[in-house]
C-alpha cells in the first residue's frame, strides 16, 4: 500500500500529476490531504476542482515557496513575506520587486516559467488624483522624508523627494 | 423594482445565437486582470484608497468611449438583488457581489464589455460573446485594455508582466474561456476522464459561475490554467485547440447516443425533459437546468423541441433567481420563485 506523501499516515488514494507548461510534478495523496490542497475530487456531486489548483492555492503556496528570512518585507506596503505565504495574496505592485528572488522560483512552479513573453506595456497617463488624496500622499511622503533624513538614509530621502515632485506639488 | 435593474434590458443581447458551434459552445470570454501603479492591491487598501481608485477607473472607462449609454455602478448603492442580478449576467463575480468596501463596475450598453473594480485586482476587464468566438472576443478585450492602459498607469514589470494581487494571474493577466455545453459526454459518464485529460493540457474546468461552482446543466467553463511564459496568442491557440478537441468528443458522444437501442432511450429522455418544461407548475433553477440541457441537445439532434439556441441561451440566463424576481417586479421567496419560473418556462417552450 502506498502511503500519502503529505501526512505519511493514510493510504494514498489520489494520484496527482500536474503538467504545466512542460513541467511535471507527481504526488500520491490521501483524500484528506488532497482536499486540503484544494483538490476535493467531488465528481460524484458534480463539483469539480481538478486542475483548479491554481485557483485555491494556500496549501500549494506553503509547500512550494522557498525558505526565506522571517523579516523579509515589501519596501512599498510593508507586507511581510511570511504573511504572503499564509494568504497567497501580495500587497502592492512593489511586492514583486521586493520579493523578486522568491517569486521567480514560485512563478516557475506555478506557470512553468518566470519570464513574461506576452504583450509589453507602453505605459499610461499619470494618475489624476483628487486634491484630498494628493494632499494626503504628500503629507505622508513629507513625514517619511523627515524620518529618512533624521536617520541619514539619503538614498531613501532622494527617492521620496522624487516621489513628491511627481505628485506635482513641488518639494518640502 | 430597483432602478438599476430597470436600466438593463429584459434580455441579454450578446447571448443570442451568433458565433460558431452554438450547439456546444454557449459563450466565449476573455478577461484581463490589471492593477494601478501607486495603489496597494484591494486586499491591503483602505476604503478611502478604494474609493479614489474607483473614481479613477470609472472616469477612465467613460473616457474610452467604449461604454456609450453604459452602466456605471457603485456597489454601496446596490442591494442584494441588484448585486445578484449582475452576477447572473456574468458581469461581476460572487466575490465582488459580496463586497462591503467601495467596489464598482462599468458595463457597456450591449453588455458585451465590462470592468469590475476593486475585486481581487483593481480592474478585471472582460469581453463576452456568444458561441465559439475567441479571436473576436480577444480583439475586443484588447481594445478595451489598450484604451484603459493609456488612460491609467498599469502596474507592469518586464520580468513578471502585468502585476496582480495573486501571482497565479500575473504575466499576461489573461484568462480566455469558453462555456461548453457537454450533455452527451456527461450522460455517457465520460466527463471524469475528459476532465482528467484536460488537467494535462494547461487548462482548468469549472462550473457555470466560475471557481468552485458545480457543473449545472452540463455546462463547463474551460480556461487557461496559467498566464505567464507564453504570449496571449499562444494561450488563445491552446484553448482553441482544446475546445475543438472537446467538440469532437462531444460529437462522437452524441453519435453514440443515437446508435441502435441507445437512440430510443435518448429520445425518451429528451422528450420527457421537454414535457416537464412545458407542463411543470413549479421548477427550481437546478431542475430547469437539468431539463433544458437535454432539450438543448434535442435541438442539436434536429428534433422539434419548440425552441432555438437563442431561446435556450436567454432562458439559461433569465430563469436565474434574481432575474425571476426582476421579471415578477418584486421580491419572491423560493417557492413563489419556482412557481413563477415554471410559468415563464411554459411560455417559452410552448
Amino acid at each position: 500500500m502506498k502511503l500519502c506523501e503529505e501526512c505519511r499516515k493514510e493510504a494514498a488514494a489520489v494520484f496527482l500529476k500536474l503538467a504545466v507548461n512542460n513541467k511535471i510534478t507527481e504526488m500520491h495523496l490521501c483524500p484528506a490531504c488532497a482536499a486540503k490542497k484544494g483538490m476535493g475530487f467531488g465528481l460524484e456531486t458534480g463539483a469539480f476542482n481538478i486542475g483548479d489548483i491554481v485557483g485555491n492555492m494556500s496549501g500549494y503556496f506553503k509547500d512550494f515557496l522557498p525558505p526565506e528570512k522571517k523579516t523579509l518585507r515589501c519596501r512599498g506596503c510593508g507586507l511581510k513575506y511570511a504573511d504572503f505565504k499564509e494568504s497567497g495574496r501580495l500587497g502592492c505592485p512593489d511586492c514583486y520587486s521586493s520579493f523578486e528572488a522568491q517569486l521567480v522560483e514560485l512563478m516557475a512552479r506555478i506557470h512553468g516559467s518566470a519570464q513574461h513573453t506576452g504583450r509589453a506595456y507602453a505605459g499610461g497617463a499619470e494618475l489624476k488624483l483628487s486634491k484630498a488624496e494628493a494632499a494626503r500622499r504628500l503629507e505622508q511622503l513629507r513625514a517619511e522624508l523627515n524620518e529618512a533624513v533624521s536617520r541619514e538614509d539619503f538614498e531613501a530621502a532622494a527617492r521620496l523627494r522624487d516621489a513628491m515632485k511627481r505628485l506635482g506639488n513641488g518639494h518640502a | 423594482m430597483p432602478e438599476m435593474i430597470k436600466s438593463f434590458r429584459p434580455y441579454v443581447t450578446w447571448a443570442n445565437e451568433r458565433g460558431a458551434w452554438p450547439d456546444m459552445i454557449f459563450s466565449t470570454r476573455v478577461r484581463f486582470a490589471r492593477n494601478l501603479e501607486g495603489f496597494p492591491f484591494p486586499n491591503r487598501a483602505e476604503p478611502r484608497e478604494l474609493a479614489e481608485m474607483r473614481r479613477l477607473a470609472l472616469t477612465a472607462a467613460r473616457g474610452t468611449g467604449l461604454f456609450p449609454r453604459g452602466h456605471f455602478l457603485k456597489f454601496e448603492t446596490l442591494g442584494q438583488l441588484e448585486r445578484r442580478f449582475l452576477v447572473e449576467r456574468h458581469h461581476v463575480s460572487r466575490l465582488l457581489a459580496g463586497a462591503v468596501l467601495p467596489a464598482g463596475a462599468a458595463v457597456s450598453n450591449d453588455e458585451d464589455l465590462s470592468v469590475m473594480i476593486n475585486e481581487e485586482d483593481h480592474l478585471r476587464l472582460q469581453c463576452l460573446a456568444s458561441g465559439f468566438a475567441i479571436e473576436e472576443c480577444f480583439a475586443a478585450a484588447m481594445r478595451l485594455d489598450e484604451a484603459l492602459g493609456r488612460a491609467l498607469p498599469f502596474a507592469y514589470s518586464p520580468r513578471f508582466g502585468y502585476l496582480t494581487a495573486c501571482p497565479t494571474n500575473a504575466g499576461t493577466g489573461m484568462r480566455v474561456s469558453c462555456l461548453a455545453h457537454l450533455p452527451a459526454l456527461s450522460r455517457l459518464g465520460r466527463m471524469p476522464a475528459v476532465l482528467e485529460n484536460l488537467s494535462h493540457l494547461g487548462v482548468t474546468a469549472r462550473g457555470i459561475y466560475g471557481e468552485g461552482t458545480v457543473a449545472l446543466g452540463d455546462y463547463y467553463q474551460i480556461s487557461n490554467a496559467t498566464c505567464l511564459g507564453r504570449t496571449e496568442g499562444e494561450f488563445c491557440q491552446n484553448i482553441d485547440r482544446v475546445i475543438r478537441n472537446l467538440i469532437r468528443q462531444e460529437i462522437s458522444a452524441r453519435e453514440a447516443l443515437l446508435k441502435g437501442r441507445a437512440r430510443l432511450r435518448t429520445e425518451d429522455a429528451v422528450y420527457r425533459a421537454i414535457g416537464l418544461l412545458r407542463h411543470a407548475r413549479t421548477l427550481s433553477y437546478e431542475e430547469f437546468m437539468q431539463n433544458v440541457s437535454l432539450a438543448r441537445m434535442g435541438a442539436a439532434m434536429g428534433w422539434s423541441v419548440g425552441a432555438g439556441y437563442s431561446d435556450f441561451n436567454q432562458a439559461t440566463l433569465l430563469m436565474q433567481p434574481a432575474h425571476i424576481q426582476a421579471a415578477a417586479g418584486k421580491a419572491l421567496g423560493p417557492e413563489d420563485r419556482d412557481a413563477f419560473r415554471a410559468e415563464l418556462v411554459r411560455k417559452t417552450f410552448r
